[in-house]
């Protein structure tokens, strides 16, 4: 049928040219320049009505909520947890002692994550009682306990300031995720154990890994400007060089902190490897 | 035996069966072409997408996989159900045709053999009497008043004479050839075999079908330039923002990936399902009213169309002679031609009445079939000719139990009608005891029968037939005759009892009674009449701008009177030969411009060139071809599509079938219909009858409608699932809804909306708006698309955007922050990213924080569709005019659209790969502004598109 011919190329051209610009009807691309004027005006009114109303909505929504505390912590009703110094990509520390280049950067990395909690840094922070929240839901502004580093004991930094890497003995730190107004049940502490690998032993700071009660609850960023995190540090003690450890943190002694998700491998918990040569 | 080798050579004397398509083939076509083939290329792009990823990381998401997967799934089972739909109604023709084994008599070796039809070799001697098919074609050898109907082959519905002599070069024209599937009327004959089997004249002209290509159907144009425009859109959208992505830095094979990713958006995974099951659905309704489509786009071929070919007898007529005028005392009287005459009016009290029925009663040879005494009049089998059995019928309607009567009024002697006599004569004892006289009846041709009377009667009176009593015999007889109505001639005699004691032995042969100086006592017209429906349903064509032609192999004075009674001449229309009568100048002087109408014969179609053929087409608005034969009927309908109209064709003989398939829709007729015609045709008419293929096109258009209405709410949500995506490539944010959500969405909470607007009553009377415009009025127009994806799409995307920042923000994440976080949220290794109020989250609570973003944006989009379901209902009403609740499916719609994503948001969509998250309840009505919005916003739209029709608006906004 004639409908299947194939139009000879220039009448395709010619009736493209046409569309593009019609010196007859002075259509552009099929419109009027008066239409596409009508066209662009409708639209830029439609765009700007959504605009407002999309503008208006959002702010009726923020309008409900606080800018102190989120509404809701659906989804962080319990906290992850966290090791510094991070290698990057998976959790696998590979560090050779006569090799400083291979821990350098988590050396700094410390010592940029402990600067916050240096003593002059805490001057002003109050020293409050262990063991027991410290509650402030109707004091304005919010006061912050410190956190001394003394606790720490050798991985304080304040005696070696290499945080034991060239002797093989490394430092990391496992923090546990802020989430406001969290109180955790019992005594929490994080508490570390070697999954492979034999010659190492584990050293855990504060005492048994606690995570002392004073440090909660979290009010925000906004009124609880100067706070503190606790932090534990974990000093692995390699016996032997050469090794390969796997080793898992877990919170634990506090019912209300979950470590055993099996879909979220942070949650509560922490596994990382470190391997050690000479 | 020469027979049998013969057979072996030649094959067996049938017609080989129309090919069909192999069910394989017609299974694989439903998975091809038009939406089937858009799910095609996104599945492979979901596949490529796919394997770039996992050549890029092995634990690659398996999302692409899943929707590929999905993508095929949906064309298969969609081609499946369609492929269903078709081989069903296939089936219902199927059983409606019963093969009747035909034997035929044949003298082979000097005997007489009854063999099966199909044996018959060349050569063979066969033997036909009346009522017999013409085994094969054969040239006459003897024949004893043999006629034949050629109706089926040439059109020519009077019976034909069948000698031995050669009459006409043209074997066609010839007295002396009987065509193979004509059925014999009377006599017999015997001939020998000359053709068999395809080589038969039939046979050829059924091949011919085979040879005529089928045209895409106006649905499968319209669905194409849908998919140009949809693919036209997504392939843009695609290169734009990949030029963007590359601009933004992100690495080639990741801009690889959002443009599979963009395209992929833009395939309407489920409207593919909600077509065909909306076209099923209508085609359902349809052969509820006896319109059985064949093939599912043919439902709505019918609505488009302009021009209806239609077949006179059966069709637009009853397909029975039915008594129409009698006339007796110098006056026509009308009787009742309507379906069960049951109201005739006529005078019945006139003494020539009397006398007149009785000889209606007894010159009569037609009889009821036994056993049918509970069936109505009209219904009954009747054995005899049609003449006959219409004044059988007309006779027990007015008079009651005629067997009864004949029986008082005993047969002596008959002379039936044969056509060198031209008269049909009994004598009959009367009814009256003391009466004993012998009644003589005599009916047949009208001047024949004047030629035989000396009197008439009036009011019961003997007249000597003077010249004004002929004078108003020839007006009456004229006057009928040019209504195209059968005429007969009724007269009687009392033979004198003392000539014809009641021992007389009456003698055919040697006629020894009077046939002359009879009685004449008056004239009955008979005639097929239009089935009652048919005016009506014409004039809805008229109105519906559909023009409608007749074509059949009558002659033009009947084919025009019935064209005129109902309506496809209308009665204030001319033919160039009325007019030519009334201004009494020669038919050549007449200016062809000013007649309306045109009656045009086979003979004059056979010389017209086609040029000429269009100009008559294009100049006369009611047209009606007489005396054509069915291969010219090909031809009309080809002329009607030079017209660029989309043409409906009715047949029913295996002759039709070429026409049928040229046709954009050709219809069969299911109770007279031939198999070759039911297998050619798109769609089958089960009561025959011309309305139903009126009520075929209001539903075709409805659909049509209706279709619009379920795009454009698909393509609406299509830009709220494609939004999020560009969003996502361009500003950085989580992604607001992944790709199983969509699913959900497309394949999920829209498929019952979508099909409950096929359920969507017309807004206004569609049969009063001229046929669509084939390239003019799109299924998609540029209005419909830009309403859709600019408008309500974008107005839905912002909605669902606002949702998804509402639940980013109350859980911690405030929009500013959202802002090119994606580097840092999707890093697996980040398990304390901070949030707007130093908060820490791991990656998997961001992630199941995203999941709820998507399942909050699908809520927002599901609320919005219900708006959009509502507001889709109409075009151009207001929802309230349509009623908001009349049809009740959009309601069930509704209803499934909040079951599936409640279920799906409370617990049974958290199963691994789904990833739909509980809401909070309050999360669910974040998006009812916005659902409200649109609803206000298209009544708007509306209100503006009534109120100023042809404005500015109206054109940009109605689509």
């Amino acid at each position: 049928m004639t409908k299947d011919e194939k139009k000879p190329l220039e009448q395709t051209l010619g009736e493209w040219k046409r569309f593009i610009y019609n010196p007859g009807s002075g259509e552009i691309l099929g419109r009027t320049a008066e239409s596409w004027g009508l066209i662009l005006l409708f639209y830029l009114a439609f765009y700007g009505f959504l605009a407002a109303l999309f503008t208006f909505t959002m702010w009726v929504m923020l309008q409900t909520l606080s800018d102190e505390t989120p509404k809701y912590r659906d989804q962080i009703s319990s906290p992850g947890l966290t090791i510094v110094p991070k290698p990057p990509g998976a959790l696998e520390f590979s560090l050779n002692i006569s090799k400083p280049a291979t821990y350098e950067n988590y050396i700094d990395a410390i010592k940029e994550f402990l600067r916050e909690y240096e003593g002059k840094k805490q001057e002003h922070l109050l020293q409050c009682r262990n063991g027991t929240f410290f509650e402030q839901d109707n004091i304005f502004p919010k006061k912050t306990c410190k956190f001394s580093l003394e606790t720490l004991g050798p991985c304080s930094g304040l005696n070696d300031v290499n945080f034991g890497y060239p002797d093989g003995n490394p430092c990391i730190f496992v923090k546990m995720n802020r989430i406001i107004g969290l109180r955790p049940q019992g005594e929490p502490r994080i508490v570390c154990a070697v999954k492979e690998g034999t010659e190492v032993n584990l050293a855990t700071f504060p005492k048994d890994g606690r995570l002392d009660l004073m440090y909660f609850p979290y009010y925000g960023k906004k009124l609880h400007v100067n706070y503190r995190q606790p932090v534990v540090a974990l000093q692995v003690q390699f016996q032997s060089y050469n090794q390969e450890v796997s080793i898992e943190c877990k919170i634990e002694g506090s019912p209300n902190l979950r470590n055993q998700d099996e879909r979220d491998k942070f949650l509560g918990r922490v596994a990382f490897k470190i391997s050690l040569t000479q | 035996m020469r027979a049998a080798e013969i057979l072996a050579r030649d094959g067996p004397n049938v017609l080989s069966p129309p090919k069909e398509t192999p069910e394989i083939i017609k299974f694989l076509k439903q998975m091809i072409g038009g939406f089937s083939s858009l799910l095609w290329a996104g599945a492979v792009l979901c596949f490529i997408a796919y394997l770039i990823e996992f050549s890029k990381d092995k634990s690659a998401s398996l999302d692409n996989l899943y929707l590929g997967g999905v993508l095929i799934v949906v064309v298969i089972l969609t081609g499946m159900f369609a492929y269903y739909q078709e081989a069903k109604s296939t089936n219902i023709i199927a059983s409606f045709t019963k093969m009747i084994p035909r034997n035929a008599l044949v003298i082979r070796n000097g005997e007489k053999y009854e063999i099966p039809a199909e044996h018959l070799v060349l050569g063979d001697i066969v033997e036909i009497k009346g009522g017999d098919q013409i085994p094969a074609d054969i040239r006459i050898l003897t024949s004893q008043g043999c006629k034949v109907d050629n109706s089926s082959l040439t059109g020519e519905s009077e019976p034909q004479f069948r000698s031995c002599e050669v009459t006409h070069e043209n074997p066609l024209e010839s007295k002396n050839i009987g065509f193979y599937s004509t059925t014999c009327l009377e006599g017999t004959a015997t001939g020998m075999v000359i053709n068999t089997g395809d080589r038969t004249v039939i046979g050829r002209i059924a091949s011919l079908a085979s040879s005529v290509g089928h045209e895409k159907t106006p649905i499968a144009i319209e669905i194409e330039h849908f998919v140009h425009i949809v693919a036209g859109v997504a392939v843009s959208i695609g290169i734009v923002f990949f030029i963007i992505a590359i601009c933004m830095k992100y690495r080639v094979l990741d801009a690889v990936i959002f443009l599979i990713g963009i395209i992929l958006a833009n395939v309407p995974e489920g409207l593919v399902a909600a077509v065909t099951v909306s076209l099923s659905l209508t085609a359902k309704r349809m052969a509820k009213k006896n319109c059985l489509v064949k093939n599912l786009e043919a439902v709505e071929t019918l609505g488009s169309t302009s021009i209806i070919c239609s077949d006179k007898t059966g069709t637009l007529t009853q397909n029975r002679m039915t008594v129409a005028h009698l006339w007796f005392d110098n006056e026509i009287y009308q009787a009742d031609t309507s379906e069960n005459q049951k109201d005739q009016i006529f005078d019945q009290s006139s003494a020539t009445w009397t006398s007149l029925s009785k000889i209606v009663m007894l010159c009569n040879r037609a009889e009821f079939k036994s056993g049918q005494e509970s069936v109505p009049i009209m219904k009954k089998i009747v054995m005899g000719d049609a003449s006959e059995a219409a004044l059988l019928k007309f006779s027990e309607v007015v008079m009651g139990d005629v067997i009864e009567r004949r029986k008082k009024n005993r047969k002596v002697v008959e002379i039936p009608f044969n056509s060198v006599n031209k008269f049909q004569l009994s004598i009959h004892e009367t009814d009256d005891p003391n009466d004993k006289r012998f009644l003589l009846v005599m009916k047949g041709a009208p001047e024949r029968i004047l030629e035989k009377c000396s009197t008439i009667m009036i009011n019961g009176q003997e007249q000597p037939l003077d010249e004004s009593s002929v004078k108003a015999f020839q007006d009456a007889y004229m006057e009928l005759g040019g209504l195209g109505e059968r005429v007969l001639g009724f007269c009687h005699l009392y033979l004198p009892e003392d000539e014809f004691p009641d021992n007389y032995s009456f003698d055919v042969e040697s006629m020894n009674f009077p046939t002359s100086d009879l009685c004449f006592v008056g004239l009955i017209s008979l005639i097929d009449p239009p089935r009652s429906t048919v005016p009506d349903a014409v004039i809805k064509c008229r109105s519906a701008g559909i023009k409608v032609i007749m074509v059949t192999g009558d002659h033009p004075i009947t084919a025009k009177a019935i064209a005129r009674s109902v309506g496809i001449i209308s009665a204030n229309s001319e033919t160039v030969e009325d007019i030519a009568k009334r201004l009494k100048i020669p038919v050549e002087k007449v200016n062809k411009r000013e007649a309306k109408a045109a009656v045009v014969s086979g003979m004059e179609l056979k010389e017209m060139s086609p040029e000429q053929l269009d100009e008559l087409l294009a100049n006369h608005t009611e047209i009606v071809f007489a005396r054509t034969s069915p291969q010219q009927k090909l031809v009309i309908v080809e002329g009607c599509q030079r017209q660029n109209a989309i043409v409906a064709v009715t047949g029913d003989g295996v002759n039709d079938s070429p026409a049928l398939k040229k046709a954009d829709i050709g219809i069969a007729m299911g109770c007279a219909g031939s198999d070759a015609a039911k297998i050619a045709a798109d769609m089958v008419l089960l009561d025959d009858n011309f309305s139903s293929i009126v009520t075929g096109i209001e539903e075709g258009r409805l659909i049509f409608d209706n279709l619009k209405k379920i795009i454009a709410f698909t393509l609406t949500k299509n830009i709220a699932e494609l939004i999020p995506f560009l969003i996502f490539i361009i500003a950085g944010v989580p992604l607001p809804i992944g790709t199983i959500a969509i699913l959900f969405i497309d394949l999920g909470t829209d498929i019952i909306p979508s099909i409950a607007l096929a359920y969507e009553k017309a807004e206004s009377d569609i049969m009063n708006r001229k046929p669509r415009h084939k390239k003019k009025d799109r299924l998609v127009n540029h209005q419909l698309a830009l309403y859709s994806y600019l408008q309500i799409g974008i107005l839905q995307s912002v909605g669902g955007f606002f949702a998804y920042f509402t639940v980013y923000t109350v859980q911690g994440f405030k929009p500013d922050l959202l802002l090119y976080l994606r580097p840092l949220w999707e890093n697996d290794s980040l398990n304390d990213l901070e949030d707007s109020y130093g908060q820490e989250w791991t990656k998997y609570q961001r992630q199941y924080l995203e999941w709820t973003g998507y399942t909050a944006y699908f809520v927002a989009v599901m609320v919005q569709q219900i708006a959009d379901v509502i507001i889709r209902k109409t075009r151009i009403n207001s929802v309230f005019q349509q009623g908001l609740f009349r049809n009740k499916y959009i309601w069930v719609g509704i209803a499934s659209q909040i079951i599936i994503a409640v279920i799906l948001s409370s617990g049974f969509g958290s199963i691994p790969v789904l990833n739909f998250t509980t809401l909070r309840i309050q999360y669910w009505f974040v998006a009812v502004p916005y659902a409200i919005v649109i609803w206000l916003y298209d009544e708007f739209r509306k209100l503006l598109v009534r109120h100023y029709p042809g404005s500015w608006w109206d054109k940009t906004m109605y689509y």
